[in-house]
């Protein structure tokens, strides 16, 4: 059942929030060994249902919906999936979470995720790793791997919020075979959401279907004062698609996903063209993690056991503890970016790293806005491959990870929307089609979602 | 050759705090004044003062500084216990304002950032408290013009009265100024860190001027200053430059300022201490250092001005000047503790230039302006009788009592000691409670002993 049609259920009295706020908590514990849920928000949950069932008025009555794990709820804990956290409970809801709330969605608790956002796989977590829906031998992409999956096995209305920093909802969306909106940088308030890159990040709905998407990202987005970078502007109401470019660069992959992908563009009907974007498709991934990780290593610099968090007794100099808590604390991956993003910002590599950049992201927002000229959309496959097994994976090298972006990481590093969809399966895993629309562009996204999905 | 040169920071008098709506107020309760945004718990987010801003550019533009006119925040990467985000929200590329002059100074940059909390040192451990965290600082740098530490405490004692004037600074916060001082001499370049107080901050670069005469360092170093004995102290040497990492602040978008807020900003500077002075003189007729120490000094500036509408200049300078700030002094009174009000100080000098009180009674009625609440001279002077006399039947009488009483003073100054009538007209004013007209006294004294 799609949320809209839930919700006029919810509002008519011919459902009860609460009652289906039980059954799908008692669906995330039946689902327990796949690890989708870090922390599950019972008793908010409860209250939140019930006060729905009085008073079904928002637009998301009685909705449940899920967080990932790196936006904060008041008093439930919020982690990141990272030890680090564990235990802390944020005095403060992300704004998200208000105007969720305000609409009377139904907050049923905390997805797993890649530590801080760092990985496109989910099995960079301090909880148990996720498995796919399709096959548990399989991952189920990340970071917004729990966001997805359970998203993908639910048998309830049930809208999940992820958040993408260089693909980090298309991915998972991708290996679960669901459907992600990532929408315009700026347009939905990052308050509340825990810092991977504040320049990149961005939060959007996770869905079974697209008019799910088109319901939640209208609530959750609009300008908010507590966000200095959230948008003034709001969507774009032109919605027609005449032509649209598929991405030359982006077609290097496995043929039966580039026929998968050709044969959903088909289906849409509407012309297209190859066009071929070098700066984008050759520049963006290492421009990207350059800047991701040059943020991310000062954004993690807070978490030294004093605050909040994981602490200890203090019977040590204060950077000696720092150093003892963040050794303790920090998983390999999440070191190995603050090394890294450390170094690209020093005296002596700034110039060569981190400014460059910053100058090729400028470099490739420029190629989009040229391309954006002659096309309505582009295209490309979400990733080069289907979910992989976790025993490919644990071969891979970490350059090997970050090239799972490849396709992702261009609209990301512009803060252009794009929409990843379903486009058919292969060895039985889902394939994922991404579609890409200038600034604020959302509507050309989800008029194309709606035609082509397979209701 | 010593060359000095000073990072001065200011604290802002703004309502909030310069990324959050805390209260800038000081709290004697630790972390009252704070919330997500100035401890920096995950998933807060600035957002910049406006006020704060504009204060920062309004002091950039007095100092004459060529305004960035599109400028951004950074991100200063640091460990510390004090700073919530172990980094520090300030200006790097591009500061609010460059290449200004200001004394015949040069300033390199202004710009403008957050101030870290405080930590409180107790016996073994320490405690942070974070109601500072977050407070406007803006950050003057000077290049390395002052040739003493005299320069250099003037340069920072009229930048003071200036940043009062332009509003943007409150004196009365103890920690408002602070400064990381640069100095060498004949050798390498030692840099002292965290000065506080204009005293202070003089005093450390006399000692380390001396210091270096006998002690010359080899390497660039940093010291620190123990205020209660008086010196600096090494901290660590220094081989290359501190390295921050600096990124640019991304959660703070770029800040495009027109022409119009500039104009803006312009039009609210007021006259200047120095344009003040040169006023008082021209205008009042004030002889220079008089019209300086009044420019100096906002409040002095403003009672004076206001005084000096109603009753001659000279007078109003002369009472303002020596007799209340000798009287703030003795009862060791600063100006800022005290309210005196304009129109008492014109009551009571509008009587003194009419002859109406003498100076006695008007030096008398000042030391309850300063001490008393509330006090309301003309008042005060009626109730107790303080006119003076000038009645000579009256004065007379006195005379005759007072010559009665000092028999001594009087036999001396009949055999020619002059000064000796002072100690009879001494003993007239007491017995007339410091009213008889003493011009009066004089001559009716005179008359009565030569008689
Ligand atoms: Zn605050």
């Amino acid at each position: 059942m799609k949320a809209v049609e839930y919700v006029e259920k919810i509002k008519s009295g011919e459902l009860s929030a609460v009652e289906t706020t039980k059954a799908v908590i008692k669906e995330i514990k039946k689902l327990n060994d796949y690890n989708y849920f870090n922390t599950i928000s019972e008793s908010l949950a409860l209250e939140l249902a019930e006060r729905a069932d009085k008073n079904p008025k928002g637009r998301l009555a009685g909705l449940p919906v899920s967080l990932k794990d790196d936006l904060c709820i008041k008093g439930v804990e919020t982690t990141c999936s990272s030890n680090i956290l564990k235990g802390y409970k944020p005095t403060f809801n992300a704004s998200v979470v208000e105007k969720l709330i305000n609409e009377g969605a139904v907050i049923i608790g905390k997805t797993n995720q890649d530590t801080f956002g760092f990985g496109s796989f989910n099995v960079n977590t301090d909880y148990k790793i996720p498995k796919n829906p399709l096959d548990t031998t399989r991952v189920t992409g990340g970071s917004s791997g729990g966001a997805a999956g359970f998203t993908a096995l639910t048998k309830f209305p049930h809208v999940a919020i992820g958040e993408s920093t260089g693909g980090s909802i298309a991915a998972p969306c991708s290996f679960c075979g669901v459907t992600g909106m990532t929408p315009t940088y700026g347009l939905v308030s990052r308050y509340g959401l825990i810092d991977y890159a504040n320049s990149l990040d961005k939060i959007g709905p996770i869905a079974k279907n697209v008019e799910d998407l088109e319901l939640v990202l209208d609530v959750i987005k609009g300008n908010d004062k507590k966000d200095s970078t959230s948008l003034n502007e709001d969507l774009k109401n032109d919605n027609k698609v005449k032509k649209i470019g598929l991405i030359k660069e982006t077609l290097n992959v496995d043929p039966k996903i580039k026929d998968l992908v050709l044969k959903k563009l088909n289906e849409t009907g509407i012309k297209y063209d190859i066009v071929s974007l070098p700066t984008i498709t050759k520049s963006s991934l290492s421009s990207y993690y350059i800047i991701a990780m040059a943020e991310a290593s000062t954004n993690l610099a807070k978490y030294c056991g004093m605050r909040y968090g994981q602490e200890e007794k203090v019977n040590l100099p204060f950077n000696e503890y720092f150093s003892n808590i963040r050794t303790k604390n920090f998983n390999k991956e999440i070191k190995r970016r603050i090394i890294l993003g450390t170094f690209t910002r020093m005296a002596g590599y700034r110039d060569a790293f981190y400014l460059k950049a910053m100058k090729v992201r400028t470099l490739v927002i420029e190629e989009y806005k040229k391309t954006f000229k002659k096309y309505d959309l582009l295209v490309s496959p979400t990733m080069p491959i289907i979910a992989p097994k976790f025993s490919e994976v644990n071969k891979l090298k970490p350059k090997d990870h970050y090239m799972m972006d490849i396709m992702t990481v261009g609209p990301n590093l512009a803060g252009i929307p794009h929409i990843s969809l379903n486009a058919g399966t292969y060895n039985k895993m889902p394939v994922g089609i991404m579609f890409m629309g200038d600034y604020l562009n959302e509507k050309k996204l989800f008029n194309i979602g709606n035609g082509l999905q397979d209701n | 050759m010593t060359k000095i040169g000073i990072e001065v920071h200011v604290q802002l008098n703004t309502k909030s705090k310069v990324f959050c709506s805390c209260s800038t107020k000081q709290s004697d309760e630790p972390n009252s004044n704070v919330c997500e945004i100035c401890c920096g718990f995950p998933g807060s987010k600035p957002v910049l003062n406006k006020e704060a801003f504009e204060k920062a550019l309004k002091i950039a533009l007095a100092l004459g500084c060529r305004i960035n006119k599109e400028t951004f925040f950074s991100r200063k990467s640091y460990f510390y216990p004090d700073l919530p985000k172990n980094f520090q929200i300030t200006q790097y590329e591009s500061p609010i304002g460059e290449n200004g002059k200001y004394m015949s100074i040069r300033i390199r940059r202004i710009h403008l950032e957050e101030d870290p909390g405080a930590l409180i040192h107790k016996g073994s451990y320490c405690l942070v408290d974070y109601n500072r965290s977050g407070i406007p600082l803006v950050e003057i740098v000077t290049e390395p013009d002052f040739k003493n530490a005299k320069e250099a405490r003037e340069f920072l004692r009229k930048l003071i009265t200036d940043l009062s004037y332009l509003d943007v600074y409150d004196k009365k916060s103890e920690f408002g100024l602070k400064a990381d001082l640069n100095i060498s001499t004949t050798g390498a370049k030692v840099e002292i860190k965290n000065v506080t107080g204009l005293k202070d901050i003089e005093d450390a670069l006399v000692y380390e001027e001396e210091r270096q005469k006998d002690e010359i360092p080899r390497k660039n170093e940093t010291r620190g200053w123990n205020s209660e004995k008086g010196i600096t102290f090494l901290q660590r040497t220094k081989e290359s430059e501190d390295d921050y990492g600096y990124i640019t602040e991304t959660d703070l978008p770029l800040i495009e300022i027109g022409n119009k807020l500039l104009n803006q900003i312009k039009e609210s500077i007021p006259e200047l201490s120095e344009e003040k002075s040169e006023r008082f003189t021209s205008d009042y007729k004030l002889n220079e250092k008089d019209a300086k120490v009044l420019a100096n000094n906002k409040k002095l500036a403003e009672l004076f001005e206001k005084v000096a509408e109603k009753v001659n200049p000279d007078i109003a300078a002369k009472w303002i000047i020596r007799d209340l700030m000798n009287q703030l002094n003795y009862h060791k009174k600063s100006l800022n503790e005290i309210e005196i009000k304009a129109e008492s100080m014109i009551d009571l000098l509008k009587l003194f230039e009419e002859k109406k009180i003498t100076d006695n009674t008007a030096k008398q009625v000042m030391i309850n302006m300063i001490t008393k609440k509330n006090f309301m001279p003309k008042k005060y002077i009626e109730d107790n009788n303080l006119i003076m006399k000038s009645d000579d039947s009256q004065i007379e009488k006195w005379c005759k009592e007072a010559i009665k009483e000092t028999k001594k003073a009087v036999e001396d100054y009949k055999n020619g000691n002059e000064k000796s009538l002072n100690f009879v007209v001494g003993k007239v004013m007491q017995l007339s409670n410091k009213t008889a007209n003493p011009d009066a006294v004089r001559k009716i004294l005179v008359k009565l002993i030569r008689k």
